[in-house]
Protein backbone atom coordinates (compact mmCIF):
# COMPACT_ATOMS: atom_id res chain seq x y z
CA UNK A 1 0.00 0.00 0.00
CA UNK A 2 1.36 3.32 -1.00
CA UNK A 3 0.61 6.46 0.89
CA UNK A 4 1.53 10.00 0.06
CA UNK A 5 0.87 12.13 -2.99
CA UNK A 6 -0.40 10.41 -6.12
CA UNK A 7 1.89 10.48 -9.12
CA UNK A 8 1.51 13.86 -10.75
CA UNK A 9 -0.36 15.34 -7.81
CA UNK A 10 0.73 18.82 -6.86
CA UNK A 11 2.44 19.35 -3.57
CA UNK A 12 0.58 21.98 -1.54
CA UNK A 13 2.04 25.42 -2.01
CA UNK A 14 3.25 27.08 1.15
CA UNK A 15 0.31 28.68 2.85
CA UNK A 16 -2.31 26.65 0.98
CA UNK A 17 -3.82 25.67 4.30
CA UNK A 18 -4.26 29.27 5.45
CA UNK A 19 -7.92 30.05 6.03
CA UNK A 20 -8.46 33.18 3.98
CA UNK A 21 -12.15 33.85 4.61
CA UNK A 22 -13.45 32.88 8.05
CA UNK A 23 -17.08 33.35 6.95
CA UNK A 24 -17.14 31.17 3.82
CA UNK A 25 -14.24 28.93 4.89
CA UNK A 26 -12.19 29.46 1.73
CA UNK A 27 -8.54 28.55 2.06
CA UNK A 28 -5.70 30.15 0.18
CA UNK A 29 -5.15 26.86 -1.63
CA UNK A 30 -8.78 26.75 -2.80
CA UNK A 31 -8.51 30.30 -4.07
CA UNK A 32 -5.29 29.57 -5.93
CA UNK A 33 -6.76 26.43 -7.51
CA UNK A 34 -9.94 28.23 -8.54
CA UNK A 35 -7.98 31.06 -10.09
CA UNK A 36 -5.79 28.62 -12.03
CA UNK A 37 -8.94 26.94 -13.35
CA UNK A 38 -10.61 30.25 -14.15
CA UNK A 39 -13.40 29.39 -11.72
CA UNK A 40 -13.20 32.26 -9.26
CA UNK A 41 -15.48 32.98 -7.48
CA UNK A 42 -16.27 29.42 -6.55
CA UNK A 43 -19.93 28.44 -6.67
CA UNK A 44 -21.46 28.95 -3.24
CA UNK A 45 -18.52 31.07 -2.13
CA UNK A 46 -19.52 34.29 -3.87
CA UNK A 47 -19.73 36.12 -0.54
CA UNK A 48 -16.07 35.53 0.24
CA UNK A 49 -14.71 38.77 1.71
CA UNK A 50 -18.13 40.44 1.80
CA UNK A 51 -19.49 39.40 5.19
CA UNK A 52 -17.27 40.30 8.12
CA UNK A 53 -14.94 42.21 5.74
CA UNK A 54 -11.93 41.27 7.85
CA UNK A 55 -10.22 39.45 4.99
CA UNK A 56 -10.93 41.88 2.15
CA UNK A 57 -7.40 43.24 1.97
CA UNK A 58 -5.85 39.77 2.05
CA UNK A 59 -8.39 38.52 -0.51
CA UNK A 60 -7.64 41.31 -2.99
CA UNK A 61 -3.90 40.82 -2.51
CA UNK A 62 -4.13 37.06 -3.13
CA UNK A 63 -6.41 37.45 -6.15
CA UNK A 64 -3.97 39.92 -7.71
CA UNK A 65 -1.10 37.55 -6.95
CA UNK A 66 -3.07 34.94 -8.89
CA UNK A 67 -3.47 37.28 -11.84
CA UNK A 68 -7.10 38.22 -11.20
CA UNK A 69 -7.88 41.90 -11.72
CA UNK A 70 -9.74 42.35 -8.45
CA UNK A 71 -11.10 45.46 -6.82
CA UNK A 72 -13.73 46.37 -4.24
CA UNK B 1 -10.81 20.53 7.21
CA UNK B 2 -14.37 19.41 7.66
CA UNK B 3 -16.91 21.42 5.74
CA UNK B 4 -19.18 21.34 8.79
CA UNK B 5 -16.78 23.47 10.76
CA UNK B 6 -17.03 27.22 11.07
CA UNK B 7 -14.31 29.62 12.09
CA UNK B 8 -13.92 32.65 14.28
CA UNK B 9 -10.84 34.81 14.81
CA UNK B 10 -11.14 36.99 17.91
CA UNK B 11 -8.65 39.08 19.75
CA UNK B 12 -7.90 41.10 22.83
CA UNK B 13 -5.00 42.84 24.53
CA UNK B 14 -3.23 41.73 27.68
CA UNK B 15 -1.48 44.30 29.85
CA UNK B 16 1.04 43.35 32.49
CA UNK B 17 -0.22 43.23 36.07
CA UNK B 18 -3.81 42.39 35.26
CA UNK B 19 -5.80 39.38 36.28
CA UNK B 20 -7.43 38.83 32.89
CA UNK B 21 -9.63 35.85 32.14
CA UNK B 22 -11.52 34.89 28.99
CA UNK B 23 -14.58 32.71 29.10
CA UNK B 24 -13.91 30.57 26.04
CA UNK B 25 -17.50 29.35 25.76
CA UNK B 26 -20.18 31.63 27.14
CA UNK B 27 -23.13 29.53 25.96
CA UNK B 28 -22.14 26.50 27.97
CA UNK B 29 -24.89 23.96 28.57
CA UNK B 30 -25.33 21.90 31.71
CA UNK B 31 -23.65 18.89 30.17
CA UNK B 32 -20.78 20.99 28.84
CA UNK B 33 -21.38 19.60 25.38
CA UNK B 34 -20.70 22.97 23.86
CA UNK B 35 -17.02 23.12 23.22
CA UNK B 36 -14.80 24.31 20.46
CA UNK B 37 -13.36 21.84 17.99
CA UNK B 38 -10.02 23.58 18.20
CA UNK B 39 -8.49 26.74 19.59
CA UNK B 40 -5.14 28.14 18.47
CA UNK B 41 -3.78 31.04 20.48
CA UNK B 42 -1.06 33.38 19.22
CA UNK B 43 0.64 36.26 21.06
CA UNK B 44 2.06 39.28 19.20
CA UNK B 45 4.05 42.31 20.28
CA UNK B 46 3.26 45.79 19.01
CA UNK B 47 5.59 45.42 16.02
CA UNK B 48 3.75 42.33 14.83
CA UNK B 49 6.39 39.85 15.98
CA UNK B 50 5.01 36.47 16.98
CA UNK B 51 5.96 35.96 20.61
CA UNK B 52 4.47 32.54 21.22
CA UNK B 53 1.76 30.08 20.27
CA UNK B 54 0.94 28.45 23.61
CA UNK B 55 -1.16 25.31 23.49
CA UNK B 56 -4.66 25.68 24.90
CA UNK B 57 -7.19 22.94 25.54
CA UNK B 58 -10.27 23.77 23.39
CA UNK B 59 -12.44 22.26 26.11
CA UNK B 60 -11.20 24.81 28.62
CA UNK B 61 -13.94 26.94 30.16
CA UNK B 62 -11.90 29.87 31.47
CA UNK B 63 -8.57 30.92 29.95
CA UNK B 64 -6.24 32.77 32.35
CA UNK B 65 -4.49 35.22 30.02
CA UNK B 66 -2.07 36.41 32.67
CA UNK B 67 -0.76 32.93 33.34
CA UNK B 68 -0.73 32.18 29.62
CA UNK B 69 1.28 35.26 28.66
CA UNK B 70 3.65 35.06 31.63
CA UNK B 71 4.26 31.38 30.96
CA UNK B 72 4.95 31.88 27.27
CA UNK B 73 6.87 35.16 27.09
CA UNK B 74 9.17 37.43 29.09
CA UNK B 75 7.64 40.62 27.82
CA UNK B 76 6.07 43.24 30.05
CA UNK B 77 4.72 45.19 27.10
CA UNK B 78 1.16 45.01 25.87
CA UNK B 79 0.45 41.75 24.03
CA UNK B 80 -2.17 41.15 21.36
CA UNK B 81 -3.83 37.80 22.05
CA UNK B 82 -5.42 36.18 18.99
CA UNK B 83 -7.93 33.36 19.47
CA UNK B 84 -8.42 31.25 16.33
CA UNK B 85 -11.38 28.94 16.95
CA UNK B 86 -13.07 26.22 14.95
CA UNK B 87 -16.55 25.18 15.96
CA UNK B 88 -19.43 23.04 14.80
CA UNK B 89 -22.29 25.14 13.45
CA UNK B 90 -24.74 22.52 14.70
CA UNK B 91 -23.61 23.34 18.24
CA UNK B 92 -23.24 27.10 17.79
CA UNK B 93 -25.82 28.17 15.18
CA UNK B 94 -24.43 31.71 15.14
CA UNK B 95 -21.01 31.60 16.75
CA UNK B 96 -19.41 30.95 20.11
CA UNK B 97 -19.06 34.08 22.20
CA UNK B 98 -16.01 34.83 24.28
CA UNK B 99 -16.57 37.14 27.25
CA UNK B 100 -13.80 38.39 29.48
CA UNK B 101 -13.02 39.94 32.83
CA UNK B 102 -9.99 41.81 34.07
CA UNK B 103 -8.77 43.65 37.13
CA UNK B 104 -5.36 45.01 38.04
CA UNK B 105 -3.99 43.56 41.28
CA UNK B 106 -4.31 46.07 44.11
CA UNK B 107 -6.26 48.58 42.06
CA UNK B 108 -9.31 50.31 43.49
CA UNK B 109 -10.75 50.53 39.99
CA UNK B 110 -13.73 48.30 39.40
CA UNK B 111 -13.24 45.03 37.52
CA UNK B 112 -14.27 45.31 33.88
CA UNK B 113 -16.27 42.80 31.89
CA UNK B 114 -16.36 42.92 28.11
CA UNK B 115 -17.16 40.99 24.95
CA UNK B 116 -14.05 39.83 23.13
CA UNK B 117 -13.88 41.45 19.71
CA UNK B 118 -14.70 39.09 16.83
CA UNK B 119 -12.63 40.26 13.90
CA UNK B 120 -12.68 37.56 11.22
CA UNK B 121 -15.69 35.30 10.81
CA UNK B 122 -18.59 35.19 13.19
CA UNK B 123 -20.78 36.50 10.39
CA UNK B 124 -21.22 33.36 8.32
CA UNK B 125 -23.22 33.01 5.16
CA UNK B 126 -26.04 31.28 6.96
CA UNK B 127 -26.78 34.32 9.10
CA UNK B 128 -27.31 36.47 6.04
CA UNK B 129 -25.61 39.47 7.60
CA UNK B 130 -25.56 42.44 5.27
CA UNK B 131 -24.40 45.36 7.43
CA UNK B 132 -20.83 46.43 6.92
CA UNK B 133 -18.86 46.27 10.12
CA UNK B 134 -15.63 48.03 9.25
CA UNK B 135 -17.07 51.47 10.09
CA UNK B 136 -17.40 51.67 13.85
CA UNK B 137 -18.31 54.34 16.36
CA UNK B 138 -18.38 54.91 20.10
CA UNK B 139 -20.26 57.61 21.99
CA UNK B 140 -18.72 58.82 25.23
CA UNK B 141 -20.58 59.88 28.33
CA UNK B 142 -20.35 63.64 28.76
CA UNK B 143 -19.59 63.38 32.45
CA UNK B 144 -15.91 62.43 32.51
CA UNK B 145 -14.98 59.27 34.38
CA UNK B 146 -11.53 58.64 32.99
CA UNK B 147 -8.61 60.98 32.61
CA UNK B 148 -7.28 59.67 29.35
CA UNK B 149 -8.97 57.93 26.46
CA UNK B 150 -7.57 55.99 23.56
CA UNK B 151 -8.20 53.33 20.97
CA UNK B 152 -6.43 50.00 20.95
CA UNK B 153 -6.20 48.83 17.36
CA UNK B 154 -4.76 45.59 16.01
CA UNK B 155 -4.31 44.32 12.48
CA UNK B 156 -5.20 40.65 12.04
CA UNK B 157 -4.50 40.62 8.30
CA UNK B 158 -2.01 38.05 7.01
CA UNK B 159 -0.51 39.79 3.98
CA UNK B 160 -1.35 43.47 3.69
CA UNK B 161 -1.36 46.50 5.98
CA UNK B 162 -4.57 48.17 7.07
CA UNK B 163 -5.13 51.85 6.53
CA UNK B 164 -7.70 53.40 8.81
CA UNK B 165 -8.96 56.83 9.69
CA UNK B 166 -9.81 57.76 13.25
CA UNK B 167 -12.19 60.69 13.73
CA UNK B 168 -12.64 62.25 17.16
CA UNK B 169 -15.54 64.66 17.66
CA UNK B 170 -15.53 67.65 20.05
CA UNK B 171 -18.71 69.66 19.79
CA UNK B 172 -18.92 70.62 16.11
CA UNK B 173 -15.19 70.01 15.56
CA UNK B 174 -13.81 66.85 14.01
CA UNK B 175 -10.18 65.83 14.47
CA UNK B 176 -8.92 63.25 11.95
CA UNK B 177 -5.94 60.97 12.20
CA UNK B 178 -4.64 58.39 9.71
CA UNK B 179 -3.40 55.08 11.07
CA UNK B 180 -1.58 52.35 9.16
CA UNK B 181 -0.93 48.99 10.78
CA UNK B 182 1.14 46.23 9.21
CA UNK B 183 -0.03 42.63 9.64
CA UNK B 184 -0.24 41.62 13.32
CA UNK B 185 0.90 45.06 14.51
CA UNK B 186 -1.05 46.87 17.18
CA UNK B 187 -1.05 50.37 18.64
CA UNK B 188 -2.71 52.59 21.19
CA UNK B 189 -4.08 55.76 19.59
CA UNK B 190 -4.54 58.59 22.13
CA UNK B 191 -7.83 60.48 22.10
CA UNK B 192 -7.47 63.79 23.94
CA UNK B 193 -10.33 64.18 26.41
CA UNK B 194 -10.85 67.82 25.40
CA UNK B 195 -10.23 70.06 22.43
CA UNK B 196 -10.93 73.80 22.49
CA UNK B 197 -12.89 73.48 25.72
CA UNK B 198 -15.18 70.81 24.27
CA UNK B 199 -15.23 67.31 25.66
CA UNK B 200 -14.60 64.24 23.56
CA UNK B 201 -18.08 63.21 22.44
CA UNK B 202 -17.59 60.47 19.87
CA UNK B 203 -14.96 58.52 17.98
CA UNK B 204 -15.22 56.75 14.65
CA UNK B 205 -12.92 54.20 13.05
CA UNK B 206 -13.18 53.79 9.30
CA UNK B 207 -11.03 51.12 7.72
CA UNK B 208 -10.97 49.34 4.39
CA UNK B 209 -11.45 46.14 6.32
CA UNK B 210 -12.16 45.22 9.87
CA UNK B 211 -9.63 45.82 12.63
CA UNK B 212 -9.41 44.46 16.13
CA UNK B 213 -10.61 47.50 18.06
CA UNK B 214 -11.38 48.59 21.61
CA UNK B 215 -12.00 51.97 23.16
CA UNK B 216 -10.27 52.39 26.52
CA UNK B 217 -10.15 54.88 29.37
CA UNK B 218 -7.48 55.13 32.03
CA UNK B 219 -7.13 56.80 35.38
CA UNK B 220 -4.54 59.54 35.69
CA UNK B 221 -1.41 58.57 37.55
CA UNK B 222 -1.92 54.83 37.78
CA UNK B 223 -3.08 54.29 34.21
CA UNK B 224 -5.57 51.74 35.52
CA UNK B 225 -8.12 50.78 32.92
CA UNK B 226 -11.61 52.02 33.77
CA UNK B 227 -13.09 51.58 30.29
CA UNK B 228 -12.49 48.72 27.84
CA UNK B 229 -15.24 48.24 25.32
CA UNK B 230 -15.84 47.37 21.70
CA UNK B 231 -17.06 49.99 19.27
CA UNK B 232 -20.38 49.69 17.51
CA UNK B 233 -21.00 49.15 13.83
CA UNK B 234 -21.55 52.40 12.05
CA UNK B 235 -24.96 52.46 10.42
CA UNK B 236 -26.63 55.34 8.64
Amino acid sequence: MTTGPRAGAREPEPGDEILLCYCTMVTLGELRAACRAGQWPLRGKENTGKLCTGCVGDLLYCLRQCGVDASL
Amino acid sequence: MSSSLSALLSGTFYENGYDHRVEIIHQRDAGAHRRLESLDVALYDGNGALLATPAVDPGLEILDLGALVRGATDTRERVMVVLDARYDEAIFPYRPHHYAYFHRAGSTAAPLYYAVNATLGGVPDRVGATNINNFETYVFRQRPFAETYSLLLGCLARFVPVQAQVFAYYGSKRVARDVTLAPKCHAEIPLPAEDGGERLARVEVKALFRLLSYVVGRRAGTGDLVLFDHLFTYAK
